[in-house]
């Protein structure tokens, strides 16, 4: 009966661990769409940051992305409120970073890009000190430029 | 005591185990695979690109709602005439000719939708609902939310998140089932009726944005190449491959040149906007534009007959 017992309790926390990393994805977006503001969105992302065991640091999570000339774009990224720290998003052009939500030791909450060149990017997100969590970034437009008016 | 704690943590048990599987519908359908299609789409042959590049490329030109945006603002009125009528769908019998018509009701939706067209939002709802049906991948979206959403032009994000969300679900499950190829013409489809839309609109209106932004579309028709190059062995995508290599040639002569401008950092209530300090120009006459917006009707025309 106590075997039993134990059993059930183990089953209830990992079904109560997957529940709540699915609350994680949901409630984040939600977040997320909300704090975007009236700009329009255009995508989303869900970041899961894990580290393998033993490491040091965590990884970090690549998305490609096809920017184009003459619009804004605002990235909003929402960490999950057990993350210990907050996810730093990256934007680059191959090697070269173009924007970043980490500058001067601080978080911005969401940057805003005005993009000069249709092509691919590479977003990349991860923890500084090598943490694990998760959190949502939304890429949303806010506005089209007309040509000569950048 | 300890009896009632077991009942207690069974009933607990059962409960959480049937709501965490919340999402296990889709898995069961494919270990039993009750999706493969009769004119089947399903590829065994080794693929040229990583399916993980392939995800990658297709997630990125599904978006139709920067093109709609950039239609909208140009001034143009919204014109119903130009976009595919719901009443063909019925036509469409292959799984080809549904996921590729799939991905143009998917790009008139969006542009529906960004001139709030509640009226006639529904038909084409369903229009999307009977050839997501048709090839097996209707599961992945709830029509009755996107319906409700679409009825309301203020849920216009949540209606853009969900579709969005609903469409990589979809792409994911087709890629698990070798059917990337099925994700490929959705896209395809999107990109070309996002361009057929635009390019009726620079006919009528001359908008030089909307003229620069299928110019820009170089770049991106060599990416569209390459996935569907993958598939060039199935005849219908052979066919395919040959209309878009058409359209790559006409784009040939058009440069996109690129200078390096000074970067700019501006700080506006709070928000910080960065400038990027790339700049290209899109070189191209009148006349070339005119060649590669009658190839996109041609091969818009041929998808949608």
């Amino acid at each position: 009966m106590k075997k039993v017992l134990l059993g059930l309790i183990l089953v209830l926390s990992i079904s109560s661990f997957s529940a709540s990393a699915q609350q994680c994805d949901e409630s984040l977006k939600k977040q997320a769409l909300k704090e975007m503001g009236d700009s329009q969105y255009i995508k989303d992302f869900s970041i899961d940051l894990r580290k393998a065991k033993k490491d040091m640091k965590t990884g970090f999570v690549k998305f490609s992305v096809i920017l184009h000339s003459r619009n804004q774009y605002r990235f909003t990224v929402v960490n999950h409120p057990g993350n210990p720290e907050e996810v730093v998003m990256q934007l680059f052009d191959g090697d070269r970073m173009l924007i970043s939500n980490f500058e001067g030791g601080k978080i911005t909450k969401a940057p805003d890009f005005v993009c000069r060149t249709t092509k691919v990017y590479h977003l990349t997100f991860s923890f500084r000190s090598g943490e694990e969590g998760c959190a949502e970034a939304v890429i949303s437009l806010v506005k089209q430029y007309a040509e000569g008016e950048l | 005591m300890l009896k009632k704690l077991f009942y207690f943590l069974l009933i607990l048990s059962g409960t959480q185990l049937f709501i965490s599987c919340g999402g296990c519908s889709d898995k069961k359908s494919k270990s039993g695979d009750a999706l493969t299609l009769n004119d089947s789409l399903i590829s065994d042959a080794p693929l040229k690109l990583s399916e993980d590049i392939m995800g990658e490329v297709i997630q990125n030109i599904s978006s139709p709602v920067e093109m709609a945006n950039l239609i909208k603002s140009s001034g143009a009125e919204f014109s119903q005439r130009i976009l595919n009528n719901p009443d063909n769908v019925s036509r469409y019998e292959t799984s080809y000719k549904r996921a590729l018509n799939l991905g143009v009701f998917s790009a008139d939706l969006g542009y529906i939708n960004i001139y709030d067209k509640n009226n006639v939002v529904v038909s084409y709802l369903l229009a999307v609902k009977n050839l997501a049906d048709g090839i097996r991948v209707g599961q992945f979206f709830d029509f009755n939310a996107l319906r409700r959403m679409a009825s309301n032009s203020t849920n216009l994000d949540s209606l853009m998140e969900m579709s969005v969300t609903s469409f990589n679900k979809m792409d994911s499950y087709l890629r698990d089932q070798n059917r990337s190829n099925v994700s490929t013409l959705i896209v395809t489809g999107t990109w070309i009726e996002g361009l057929y839309i635009a390019s009726s609109v620079v006919k009528e209106t001359k908008s030089k944005e909307l003229a620069i932004r299928i110019a820009e579309q170089k770049n991106i028709i060599d990416i569209l190449e390459i996935i569907l190059s993958n598939y060039i062995s199935e005849p219908n995508f052979a066919t395919l491959v040959e209309d878009i290599r058409e359209l790559k040639a006409a784009y040939a002569p058009i440069r996109i040149t690129t200078e390096l401008a000074e970067p700019k950092r501006i700080e506006k209530d709070g928000t910080l906007i960065v400038i990027q300090d790339e700049i290209s120009t899109v070189h191209y006459t009148e006349e070339q534009l005119a060649t590669i917006m009658d190839l996109i009707s041609k091969i818009r025309n041929k998808i949608v007959e």
